[in-house]
Order: C-alpha cells, then structure tokens, then sequence
C-alpha cells in the first residue's frame, strides 16, 4: 500500500474515528485503525467490536492499492503534530508502515488487515431517513438521562420505537430510573414495522460528535433487530455502525404521569440559575434542593449541616394549594438546560410523585423527574 | 431436585452469636465495676416450644426443627429431644439416630419472628438498653431501672412473666453486671429458671465451671485445655498472662478475663445487621452447570424473600461455594447502588456463579449473603443515605 493524503483531511478522518478506539486492549489489533487504500480514495476504519465507524477520505494520490492496520491514538498524534498544509505519504512495507511529511518520518509496526475485525451487519431490513438536525436534536433531549449502571445494561442507551398514536410517531427515549427523557417525532418513511432497539451510550455519544459536522444533510438509518448503520455525508461519508443492546426496555409510557393537577410555570433560565446558586452549598453528591411552591412563587433551598443554609425566591405563576417538593439540582438543571423557551412547565402531583417537566404540550420532548425525601 | 435442608443462615440460627455481623451505633456506659446491671433473657428451645405450641400434638415429644433429609440440619431441639442427646447444628441423620421418634417440624420463621418482636417488644418496656444476639436471646442493661422495679432480679422475673402471659413460652434468665456472666447465668437453671451472680461472686462462680462452658471455647480448644491441664474456670485462673499469651495467643487476653469474671463490653443497643444471607448444604455434591443454575435460583429465592421480610437494602452480594474438600470459595459484587428486586439479585447470583464455572470440584454448599447494607455505619453512608433520599421510578 502506499499513497499520499493531505495532513487536514487525515487529521480530520482520524479523530473521527479514534475516539472509538478504546485506550486500553486486552486483543492488540483493537489499538489498531485500517487503513484501506482504493482508487483515489482511502477507507479508515476502527472499531471495538460492538461499534465501528468506517469514513472515507479523499486521497491526493494512490499509488499502490493496499490495507495495513496501525495504532489508531499513534497515527492520531503523529497527525496532530505534522506541519500544517503538508501532504503525508502512508506506505506499507515489511510489517512497518512509514509515515512521511516534510523531513518528518515515522515507521509504525503493523497488523495484518485480515486479522481486523469488521461486525457482520447482516440484513438491515428497516430503512429511513432523519435530517442530521432532528437526529442531533433527538440525542441531546434525550442523552443526559442514560443509565451509567452496568447491571441494568438494558438502560445505557436510547430506546428507539415506533407507535401508533392519533398520527404514527417515532419515539426515543431514556432513562436511569431516576429521570426519564422522551423525544417524539412523526414516524419517517420506511420506519413502520420497525423494530423495538436500544442504541447503547457510546454509539449515541460517536454519533453525535459525527452529526456535528454534517448538521445540514441527512442522515441514511438502517436496522434490524440486533444491529443499526447510521450513514452521514453521502458518498464518501461515515458510516457508524453498531450492535443493539440485547435487552427489554422497561414499558416507561406507565411511569409518565397523565393525571398531575398542579400546574407551575417559570422561567427556565432564572430557575436553572437558581437552583444552580442554592445547591452551591450542597455537600452530598445528590444536592437535594427544596422547592417550597406557593402563589406565584417558588421558594428554592438548600440546608447543609456543613455549610449553613441556601434560599432563593424565583417568580413563577402558580396557582394550587402550597406544598414542598424536593428534586436533585443536577438532575434539574440537566432538564431545564434543555428548554429553549422563556416557559417551562412543571406538573406536580405531591412530594412523592412522578413530575412532568415539559416546554408546553405541544413540545416534541417530555421529561419525568422522580422527587427526592427532603 | 434433592431435598434441601432448611440450614437457615447462621444469623437465624436458634442462639447463634452474630457479633461479626453487627456494629453498634448506641451504647450503654461502659462499666469498670460491678455496678452495672445486665441481665441475659434467653428463650427456652424456642422454634421447637413454638411449634410445640402452635401443634398440641407435638407437646411433651422430642420435636426437633429443620430438615430430615439428606444432609439436614437440627435447627432447634425441644428438651423431649435434647434427652436423647439432640442437639441444635447436629446432622439430622444422627439426630434420628439418637432418638429414633424424633418428630422432624419444617421451620417457620414467620411465627419465630412474630414471637421474637413481641419479646423485644417486652424488653423495650423495660430498658432502651436492649442488644438483641438472635431471634431469641437479647442482652439487656436495667442499670437505670426506668421502672423501678427495685432490683435487677425483679425486673428479670418480671419479663420472663411478660414474656410467658403474651406468646405462652418460656425464658431463662441471667443476672448479672456484665455480659459474660449474665450469659453464663441464663444457662444455668434452664429450662424456664432464672439465676443470679451478684457482685463478689462472679470470679467464684466462673471459675467451678469447667470451661467448656465458656463462650469461645469449643470442642477442640476444651481439648487443648485439657492436654494442658486446665478443666476449669479455676485451672485457668492460676495461670498467669504470659503462659495464656504463649499458649493461646491473641486468645490470652479473653481468657484472662473471662476467668475472673471480668468483661467490660457494653450493651450495645441498635445493633445495626449488616447482611442477609442464607446457604444450603446438599444432599449430594453437585457440580453439573444445569443443577449448579437452579440451586441458584432456589437459594436467591429464599434469601430474597428474608431481605423482603426485612425491608433491607443492599448494594453487595456475595457467593459461597464449599467443595467437596470443605475449601470455601466466595465472590462478592458490590455496586453503585441497591440491589433493586429478586429479579436483580437473582442475575448477580447467577452471573457470580458465572464466572466460577466450570468449578474445579464438586460443591457440597452453595449460599448468597446481601451486605453493605443501607443505614450501616461506614465510609460512603452519607452517600447511601442521598441514594435513598432519591425515589425512583422504576
């Protein structure tokens, strides 16, 4: 293999890729990119064996056709540092791959192509488009309340699922069992029949750091049961492809509370800033903070046996019988960060119940927040 | 399946000492003198009397509580049975071996817990000073006598007939101003007695026992005692500190003490439990993954539906094999949160198990514990305590 590749375009394509790349590998070739040389075009692929992201890249030229695999984070670093505007020489010889920029050169022991792994994807029988923006969108709605807890593994990621309701949506959502996030969007063509799938946590968090830099396209979305290929950029783009968490999501529609009669409106701005002032006392990790709801009025506090007492009143429109309610201020403010509007409603039922948080009922996501004892 | 015993974990055990398992969060005034007063209230035979007394036709037999098959354990024998030399923990195949119309009763906790929070609930009457050991014996300081009651043998006696009015059972009681000898008193004219070693007379009396009798000292230490000439409390006490350190090591300092009818524990009200567990001894060693998978099943079944009863919340699990050579193997799981339902523990159980298999040998005893308990006093409780706070939705 040999060929020559601008260092932007290299750089680029490798920091795309390399975050897939764990740091830590018990299999060697897993440290390891490919690098796959075709008719004017190179094909850099990585992978942990659950994920991989293949992406192409213009090359300035190929001069002998080839695949070799090298250190994936190496071939990074040494691209971080080549001069910028140099155009870099990649060969392949005798186990060495040598790199060459300028009066640079690098030889960087390689692996067999045929030794890398490449996840069989199988039939992909649903097929649908999102624009990148609705997709990006959907994940950020959604992400912060992914379950980090390995034993309930069928919660680290986004569920994704189709429904019939007055007009056929598709629904993501997730959860940690303390908050739960939704985001409703009406079901894309070629989506019906779908499906139920979880996406795990590090596929969501590849794929948007992806989409980020194909925000105005659309993104190609194949799956089946066990596996999902996202495609962004057309042509000579990236591809992510993924396993599916093997798992059941928990039916969350019965922890959606319909029936929550008190209404408070405010500001999500002064309320997340609020909260985030008052918890600055919090000594626990959790940070409970006290909402003390009254006629127009929320009565935000914090009291620490370590560090004195925190209070803050936030306007709010408010209309039902006075009550206390106690959330995390972590969890709060990752809602409220989420709203994009000078309104957010919250829909209490008592101190002991699910909380609807949403920017109004027309809004596509919807959050659930379980209270705290305070 | 084979049958499974009902060796209830060692914490359920009738009498059974749980001082590794607990810690203390309230104490009594830790006494230098003899001007304490504890007494030690411990329940006659008591799974085999709540049997004998719920089932009139066991009344007056040799009833012995647990399984009868197998490798079947006696969890508790009624005074009928202990004639014939039954004991509790004995294999019920000797059991039946002793006393051939030995009546074997299934155990039934429920109605041994039902029994055990009324008696606490009479010991509370009397002091807040209570430090319960099991289900059916407790220490109690009565220093303060918040009844006045006039002495610490009244108020004794006035348990016992407490005790007797409100679950129809018998207790035995011991007083004295510390622990060690109010445990050694409450076995002293049991059945249903009482007796009392007062001040002055504690080194006397502990040392005409003979030291099998002590706490601590079982079959192979009394042995080794008797090799070394020592029968009694007596024999023990005319040693001094350097031979007990040379002979019994880091076991001199107890001895020394106990010999003298010294202990200056204090009763530890609240005891905190730090785990729930349970285990089972096969009929047959078993090793195929199929039997290995469902006895799993049966034991976190079992073991969860006691954290139920309990109410008792958890973030460690721990599996225990013994093989077939008696080695003993555990693996424990500890995560960032409580174990939620039966469903979660059940899959920490089986993937612990998991990652054991293939074992090396067969098994003769496979047992679950959940531990780092909630509200236990240690490093990260704050952080539990916060975890709580928080309710969830699922």
């Amino acid at each position: 293999m040999k060929a020559t590749i601008e260092r932007a375009t290299l750089l680029r394509c490798l920091s795309h890729v390399q975050s897939v790349v764990e740091r830590r590998n018990t299999i060697p070739i897993l440290s390891n990119v490919l690098i796959d040389a075709g008719e004017g075009a190179l094909k850099v692929m990585a992978t942990d064996l659950d994920l991989q992201v293949v992406e192409n890249m213009a090359a300035a030229s190929v001069d002998a056709p080839g695949a070799i695999t090298v250190s994936a984070h190496l071939l990074f670093d040494i691209a971080r540092k080549l001069p910028e505007g140099s155009q870099v020489s990649l060969e392949a010889a005798e186990n060495r791959m040598t790199v060459k920029a300028g009066r640079s050169r690098f030889s960087l022991p390689t692996l067999p192509r045929d030794d890398f792994p490449v996840i069989v994807e199988g039939d992909l029988p649903t097929s649908f488009e999102l624009p990148a923006k609705v997709l990006a969108e959907l994940i950020d709605r959604t992400r912060f309340a992914i379950s980090t807890e390995e034993t309930r593994y069928y919660l680290n990621g986004i569920f994704l699922h189709v429904s019939e309701e007055d007009r056929p949506v598709l629904k993501a959502a997730a959860t940690d069992g303390h908050r739960l996030a939704r985001f409703t969007l009406p079901r894309p063509d070629g989506a019906e029949g779908m499906p139920d799938v979880i996406v795990p946590r590090k596929a969501v968090a590849e794929l948007r750091k992806l989409l980020e830099e194909a925000l105005d396209g659309n993104v190609q979305i194949d799956l089946s049961a066990s596996k999902i290929r996202f495609t962004m950029g057309g042509e000579g783009g990236v591809v992510l492809t993924s396993k599916l968490i093997d798992g059941t999501f928990p039916d969350y529609s019965r922890v959606i509370p319909t029936g929550n009669d008190k209404l408070l409106k405010l500001d999500p701005k002064s309320f997340y800033e609020g909260v985030d002032r008052v918890a600055t006392i919090a000594t626990e990790k959790t940070r409970a903070v006290k909402m003390g709801l009254e006629a127009d009025k929320v009565v935000l506090s914090v009291t620490s046996p370590d560090n004195g007492t925190a209070a803050e009143e936030v306007p709010a429109q408010y209309a039902s019988e006075a009550f206390e309610i106690g959330f995390n201020a972590n969890y709060l403010k990752d809602i409220l960060g989420q709203i994009d509007s000078d309104t957010v409603e919250l829909h209490l039922a008592d101190a002991g119940a699910p909380t609807l948080i949403r920017q109004d009922d027309k809004s596509a996501a919807l959050y659930v927040l379980m209270p705290m004892r305070v | 399946m084979s049958d499974y015993p009902a060796a209830e974990g060692e914490e359920e055990s009738e009498g059974a000492e749980a001082d590794a398992s607990v810690t203390d969060a309230a104490t009594s005034a830790e006494g230098t003198d003899a001007s304490r007063k504890i007494i030690h209230i411990d329940m006659d035979a008591f799974f085999a009397s709540v049997e004998q007394r719920d089932n009139p036709e066991l009344r007056g037999k040799p009833v012995a509580v647990g399984g009868s098959a197998g490798r079947g354990v006696v969890a508790a024998a009624s005074y009928e049975a202990r004639k014939f030399g039954v004991r509790s923990a004995m294999p019920s195949v000797t059991a039946r071996r002793l006393c051939p119309d030995l009546i074997f009763c299934k155990s039934r906790f429920d109605a041994y817990r039902e029994a055990s929070d009324i008696i606490r609930g009479i010991f509370r009457d009397h002091t807040p000073l209570v430090e319960p050991l099991s289900l059916d014996e407790a220490y109690l300081d009565v220093t303060a006598d918040p009844r006045q009651l006039g002495s610490a043998t009244r108020i004794a006696q006035a348990i016992r007939r407490e005790i007797f009015a409100a679950t129809g059972l018998t207790a035995s009681a011991g007083v004295s101003y510390n622990k060690f000898l109010a445990k050694l008193a409450s076995d002293e004219n049991k059945p249903n007695g009482i007796c009392v070693i007062r001040p002055g007379d504690g080194a006397a009396f502990v040392q005409s026992l003979p030291v099998r009798r002590f706490h601590g000292v079982g079959p192979k230490g009394a042995e080794k005692m008797a090799r070394l000439g020592i029968e009694t409390g007596a024999d023990l006490a005319a040693k001094d500190m350097v031979w007990l350190r040379a002979n019994f090591g880091s076991f001199a300092d107890y001895l020394y003490e106990a010999a003298r009818g010294i202990d200056l524990r204090p009763v530890r009200a609240n005891r905190i439990r730090k785990s729930f567990g349970g285990e089972r001894t096969f009929s047959e060693d078993i090793s195929s993954p199929p039997e290995l998978r469902e006895t799993m099943d049966r034991i976190a079944d079992i073991v969860w539906e006691r954290i139920e009863r309990n109410g008792a919340k958890g973030r460690t699990v721990t599996l225990k094999l013994k093989y077939n050579d008696f080695q003993i193997a555990t693996r424990a799981r500890s995560l960032p949160r409580n174990v939620i339902d039966k469903a979660d523990f059940s899959q920490i159980g089986h993937s612990l198990l998991e990652e054991v298999m293939p074992l090396p040998m067969p098994i003769r005893l496979m047992g679950l514990t959940l531990s780092n308990l909630q509200g236990a006093p240690k490093g990260g409780r704050k952080e539990r305590r916060d975890a709580e706070a928080q309710l969830t939705l699922f």
